[in-house]
């Protein structure tokens, strides 16, 4: 039967070649762009490497410093005009208000002292806010964006190493200067990414460091791993470490033991915050510490919204809207011309009714060749993204990110292929299943 | 290739009144109701037709002739009274199980031949197999037998396109015994062909229904065709007239 029902749609195809090149241009140019979107976020938001575990991931980037001042506000409650002149009844009330606040990247030795044990932590990594570093090689300069982290930082982000290894906790204790760089960095600066680039070195300001690793560059942009060289934090400048400032270069990730222990985590962070005295010279009177998951801080920077439920409600909620607006439109498009299709094919239906198929045959039937049609639409418009993807990861035509195309892409396209087949299908061979056979007929 | 010589039933082979009845309908009526007017198509009509019977129904157009077939064949449902086939009495219209009673009782033949374009003949005959589940070869078996049996086995592979109507109208009686259907309802089988292809396929039909017993309920508008059958009713007006 299914075999009938195969042939009988690719002949269907055939009979109306501009009907089917209509249908397949639609089709293939809509899943194509979805593949390609469903690659971009795979790639931004993805659990893809180094972000593995990404749902037991808590971010800590920031701190911010407030102080807050009792002030008198005076509140005209009536107004009256008395002989002439006027008169009104005032209150006053005392209120908290926040008259200062400043936020940054954390001190290293702050974040070393306080938050190295919290109770609902597994591990823990550090890293500098993406600076810039200059390299040299052979009378050439290079701007590479060079990271400072703690050997955690290996075990939170599980990085694809295509050469060599990563460094140690013996490398950060003794300020080591080794390098691991991204595979990208190792082009531009070596001209090859190879197992002869480990243990050269490379002049990085005014340090020589040693390759250890090479890395393969992240799909994402989190500005968690954004770098192109990554260095002990022992390298760094001593200033950073010697600090005794809350505010530094450094944010934090913490991972929970699985996606429910995240809460714990921040919950330990806020009452850290809440309960930290500032000392006694300082102005300000009371920190925070930023602290979301991965999806909740993606939102917060994209749209420097403080609130994680806010910035997660306000950016990804218009998104799927837009998505599946954008879904909806050829999919009534769809719809339409199968309707016609399918009417013109009444007589057809009519005589299978009439020789035995019932209401679900019909059904079945035009789903599976609508199905059949999607299919075909699907193979196009994969092989068209898949031409897009590579074009712009190779001119990386979108910077730090590049598109995935990772098995979980194509389990999402062939899920979004089939609901696409389905959805267009369904309406126009129910209305065809309910056909009457003597209405058809005549 | 089929021969176009003319024949007709012999009265010995009329069945008997006491044989079982095939088709049994009782007081039908069918009338269209729209929001402003009824029309009554078929009006309180009794028939019986009995096992092995070819009847043909005449009558001008509009009476209710292909009304008739049409509740005979459960593809329409009748406004009132009772439809008793192969000692069945139909009273569900839209389930699976007239679906299967349809695939395995009943053959149709239409005017317009209503074969499906993008299938070989082969596959055209195959149809009402394919809804019972029988097995590719076997369906192939069959259908090679009913083409056959019509004399089109060396047009399996061609298209209905390729047909000219009188063989378009063989293909279709294969479809209609491929099954081995026990009624066959035509509608004007002979109404789109010229009387040399009408007569070839009155003759297939005569021999179907001779051969294999098959009850045959046909519709015509010409009296030549019709006097070949066993027994001639005619309607008007939704009525039956004699």
């Amino acid at each position: 039967m299914i075999k009938n029902y195969f042939l009988l749609a690719l002949k269907v195809l055939k009979r109306k070649p501009f009907y089917t090149f209509v249908s397949l241009f639609g089709i293939s140019f809509t899943l194509m762009i979805l593949m390609v979107l469903t690659s971009l976020f795979d790639a931004i938001l993805g659990n893809n490497k180094p972000l593995t575990d990404r749902d037991q991931l808590v971010i800590m980037p920031m701190i911010e410093r407030t102080r807050t001042e009792t002030d008198t506000i005076l509140r005209i409650d009536t107004i009256a005009m008395q002989g002439g002149e006027m008169r009104y009844d005032t209150s006053y009330t005392y209120e908290d208000d926040i008259v200062s606040t400043s936020n940054g990247p954390i001190a290293y030795p702050f974040l070393e002292k306080h938050f190295t044990n919290l109770d609902g932590a597994v591990n823990y990594a550090f890293y500098n806010d993406n600076t810039h570093i200059d390299g040299y090689l052979e009378g050439r300069k290079f701007t590479l964006n060079s990271y400072y982290v703690t050997h955690t930082y290996w075990e939170i982000f599980d990085f694809n190493f295509r050469h060599g290894t990563e460094f140690y906790e013996a490398d950060v204790e003794s300020a080591n200067q080794v390098v691991v760089i991204t595979d990208k960095a190792a082009r531009e600066y070596f001209g090859e990414v190879s197992e002869g680039v480990i243990g050269q070195e490379m002049v990085l300001g005014e340090k020589t460091f040693t390759v250890r690793g090479i890395v393969e560059r992240p799909l994402s942009d989190s500005p968690m791993f954004a770098g192109d060289i990554y260095m002990p934090v022992t390298t760094t400048d001593p200033r950073e470490l010697s600090s005794t400032e809350v505010y530094g270069g450094f944010g934090a990730v913490f991972l929970a033991k699985s996606p429910e222990g995240r809460q714990a985590i921040m919950d330990e962070i806020n009452s850290f915050a809440e309960n930290y005295q500032m000392p006694a010279d300082s102005y300000h009177d009371a920190i925070e510490m930023f602290n979301s998951t991965f999806f909740e801080g993606y939102a917060m920077g994209l749209l420097g919204e403080r609130d994680p439920k806010v910035a997660t409600r306000t950016l990804f909620i218009p998104i799927i809207v837009l998505i599946l607006l954008f879904v909806a439109l050829p999919l009534i498009n769809l719809v339409n011309l199968n309707n016609g299709r399918v009417q013109e094919r009444r007589s057809e239906i009519g005589v299978r009714k009439a020789f035995g198929a019932n209401s679900r045959d019909i059904l079945l039937q035009f789903i599976f060749e609508n199905l059949v049609l999607t299919a075909i639409g699907g193979v196009i418009g994969m092989a068209l993204a898949l031409g897009l993807i590579s074009y712009v990861n190779q001119q990386d035509v979108l910077g730090i990110t590049r598109l995935s195309s990772s098995p979980e892409v194509f389990l999402y396209f062939l899920l979004v292929v089939l609901m696409f087949g389905f959805l267009s299908g369904i309406l126009p061979a129910y209305r065809m299943s309910r056909t009457n056979v003597a209405n058809s007929l005549r | 290739m089929s021969t176009s010589t003319s024949t007709s039933l012999d009265p010995a082979m009329k069945p008997s009144a006491a044989s079982m009845p095939m088709i049994e309908l009782n007081g039908v009526s069918k009338f269209y109701r729209t929001e402003t007017i009824e029309t009554l198509a078929l009006s309180k009509l009794n028939l019986t037709v009995p096992t092995g019977e070819f009847l043909s129904i005449m009558g001008p157009s509009g009476c209710g002739k292909s009304t008739l077939l049409n509740i005979m064949g459960l593809i329409d449902e009748p406004s009132e009274g009772t439809v008793t086939l192969a000692g069945e009495r139909i009273t569900d219209y839209n389930g699976s199980y007239i679906a299967r009673f349809r695939n395995e009782q009943l053959g149709f033949i239409f005017q317009s031949f209503h074969l499906i374009n993008d299938l070989s003949v082969v596959d055209n005959v195959e149809l009402p197999l394919l809804y019972r589940k029988v097995g590719g070869k076997e369906r192939r078996r069959l259908a090679q037998e009913a083409l056959e049996h019509v004399g089109l086995s060396n047009r399996m592979s061609h298209f209905p396109n390729q047909l000219s109507g009188g063989q378009k109208q063989r293909v279709a009686i294969a479809r209609a015994i491929v099954g081995r259907p026990k009624i066959i309802l035509a509608d004007e089988p002979t109404g789109n062909l010229d009387s040399r292809m009408g007569d070839e396929i009155m003759d297939i039909l005569l021999r179907l229904n001779k051969d294999l017993g098959t009850t045959i309920v046909m519709v015509t508008h010409d009296e030549r065709m019709a006097k070949k059958t066993h027994r001639l009713i005619r309607l008007s007006d939704g009525e039956r007239v004699s």
